[in-house]
């Protein structure tokens, strides 16, 4: 442990007196005379990173895409095949189809339980900040260690989940929810949605708290109801934060890997096998590195997409 | 249902920050608000909290409790023995220690590279800037999630798959998009004449920037920070592909190891044990500190 650890705080204090020696250079030439050269030195070794573990990969990517690589041993030229592939491959468009089918469930119960959670803590009342850190804290923790916990209390019979659903008369309380598909779905929707629903409730809150309190007050002096205040200044002006929030929650629910590969490994069957996973397996339980790059190309493509309408609908009303 | 509220026109506090100044009239509320605030409070305790407390209860249970049904007897007879026998695994106490040196690591790094090129962005003007920022801008669109692959390879050619070191850059650039973001915003806030009126007293830009700056932006350093900490150490995809040699393993994939029974049979006690492990952290960071984590992600959220 100790002899890795050197070389990571090694290079975080390279990184510093690197930098450190850079900017008194610049004392002398003062910022007004050579603003430009000091402005590159500050930003290229972020854009370094970005050059070397983003752009890299993805122009290689595309390289990829178009050989029929595996992960060891030699590699030829295949042009379009994979991509040709793609449309051929049932067991990717059987894990669209059932991220299509996760993302529908998810969206919208994500936003409304994030707009309630908002609207329970936006005004300072006693312990709306306990709350606030209460709803988010799950978010934090993340969804790979809650997927663990998850495990232990979605077993049949001594799972919390059974024994709570017994006690309420609605189960006999032995579900194997992780060996069913529909059953296994449906607990990781729930979990997805208790999870992640407090990063919406942030968000959210952030843009209400930017609504003039003028527009609620003269509304009130009309006679508006609460729901009516709600419905005609709050949702209107909130357009953007919820638009964005939405987008985030869709491309989050595209990319989901980790609650799928804890709880059911993508089974049973391929039946919980969500596009990430997926590739996963085809690049590295497989070993089809080729193939399995075309269809991350895919990917990146819808998710871009996805991410150019956050930007284009972000931008339009500056 | 809160049509009771509408007849006062000053029952909404809607902003608690300006209600401050504003609020001269009186800001009493409706009963009928006030026990619908109680109740949801309550049921949010109950919904949130209580699934995180269970976790903590099931860690100081042996696993035959666990995997049994639960019987009152024998249910809060509690233990700190799945702690005891994880320690006695030797990858988790190391797992453990890779997962703080990989997070740690990255926090720094991402900060570092961050700040700087914040500072650059927000400070200055200068021709590429731009095309610059949009660079950056375009990373937050490409998931790493799908150039997992190239990025394999590529770490691989340079012999950091399979390396703690490799996993802190890899992490390092993922966060660093948003790091750039919060800390240009940071940056980009102070008041030029503050900087002008540190040069006319004689300091340099290193010391404007150590002495008249940093205190600013801080803040934005702690978001940073926090943040790419917290999203190393639960990060799961990448590790799970870097990282082959168990000795190197993170926390999140040990537990992995640990459910599917890899150090023997599987033992529900210690992954309840182990998950504990993993939630402390981002408890007590993000209790500690959330005021800079949320005051980031809501400087992202206005102002993206």
């Amino acid at each position: 442990m100790a002899l890795s650890e050197a070389p990571v705080r090694a290079q975080a204090t390279a990184e510093t007196t690197r930098r450190g020696r850079r900017r008194p250079g610049r004392r002398n030439a003062g910022s007004l005379t050579h603003p430009t050269r000091t402005a590159w030195a500050l930003v290229s070794p972020g854009l370094l990173f970005i050059a070397v573990f983003v752009l890299v990969p993805l122009v290689f990517a595309i390289y990829i895409s178009m050989t029929n690589w595996p992960l060891i041993g030699s590699y030829r030229f295949i042009g379009l095949d994979n991509y040709s592939a793609v449309f051929r491959d049932a067991a990717f468009r059987d894990s669209v189809l059932y991220t299509l089918l996760y993302t529908g469930i998810v969206t919208l119960p994500i936003i409304v339980v994030g707009y309630l959670m908002a609207v329970v803590v936006r005004a300072k009342r006693r312990g709306s900040t306990l709350l606030r850190t209460i709803f988010f804290l799950p978010y934090v923790i993340g969804l790979s260690v809650l997927s663990f916990i998850t495990v232990l209390e979605a077993q049949p019979d001594s799972g919390a989940i059974n024994v709570l659903l017994k006690a309420l008369g609605i189960t006999d309380g032995s579900t194997a929810w992780l060996v069913s598909g529909p059953m296994a779905t449906g607990l990781i929707c729930v979990l997805v949605v208790w999870g992640v629903s407090g990063l919406t409730m942030v968000l959210l809150l952030a843009g209400m708290q930017a609504i003039p309190r003028e527009s609620y007050e003269s509304a009130a002096l009309d006679g508006a109801s609460w729901w009516e205040q709600e419905w005609h200044i709050t949702i209107p002006m909130l357009q953007r934060t919820i638009a964005m929030s939405l987008i985030l929650s869709v491309i989050g629910s595209f990319l989901a890997f980790a609650q799928f590969f804890i709880l059911t490994q993508g089974g049973p069957g391929r039946e919980t096998t969500p596009i990430v996973m997926y590739i996963y397996q085809r690049a590295f339980v497989q070993l089809q590195v080729g193939a399995a790059t075309a269809l991350s190309i895919v990917l990146v493509i819808v998710v871009g997409l996805i991410s150019a309408a956050q930007f284009w609908l972000l931008r339009e009303k500056d | 249902m809160a049509t009771a509220s509408a007849t006062r026109p000053t029952a909404r506090p809607v902003r608690p920050r300006a209600a401050g100044s504003a609020a001269a009239g009186a800001r009493r509320e409706s009963p009928v608000k006030t026990v619908l605030y109680v109740v949801a409070a309550v049921l949010s305790v109950v919904v949130f909290l209580v699934p995180l407390a269970w976790a903590l209860l099931r860690s100081l249970q042996p696993d035959a409790v666990i995997t049994a049904a639960p019987d009152w007897k024998t249910f809060f007879q509690l233990t700190l023995d799945n702690f005891r026998n994880l320690s006695g695994i030797g990858s988790i106490p190391r797992a453990i220690g890779n997962s703080l040196i990989v997070s740690i690591g990255t926090a720094v790094l991402t900060t570092a590279l961050a700040t700087t090129a914040g500072y650059g962005f927000g400070r200055f003007r200068f021709p590429g800037s731009g095309v610059a920022f949009a660079l950056i801008l375009v990373t937050l669109m490409i998931p790493f999630q799908a150039i997992l692959t190239p990025l394999f390879l590529e770490l691989n050619a340079m012999r950091l798959t399979d390396n703690l070191l490799g996993l802190v850059l890899f992490y390092s650039t993922v966060n660093l998009p948003f790091g750039v973001f919060v800390m240009r915003t940071a940056f980009a806030s102070i008041p030029g004449e503050l900087e002008d009126a540190a040069n006319v007293d004689g300091a340099g830009t290193m010391r404007t920037l150590t002495s008249v700056l940093r205190p600013l932006v801080v803040p934005g350093m702690a978001t940073t920070a926090l943040y790419a900490f917290l999203a190393s150490w639960t990060e799961f995809l990448g590790a799970l592909v870097f990282l082959t040699r168990q000795e190197l393993y993170t926390l999140p994939v040990a537990l992995l190891n640990l459910q599917q029974g890899a150090y023997g049979t599987i033992d529900y006690g210690l992954l309840a044990a182990g998950s504990v492990i993993a939630m402390i952290p981002c408890i007590v960071l993000f209790v500690a500190l959330q005021r800079y984590y949320v005051a980031g992600l809501s400087a992202g959220a206005v102002k993206g």
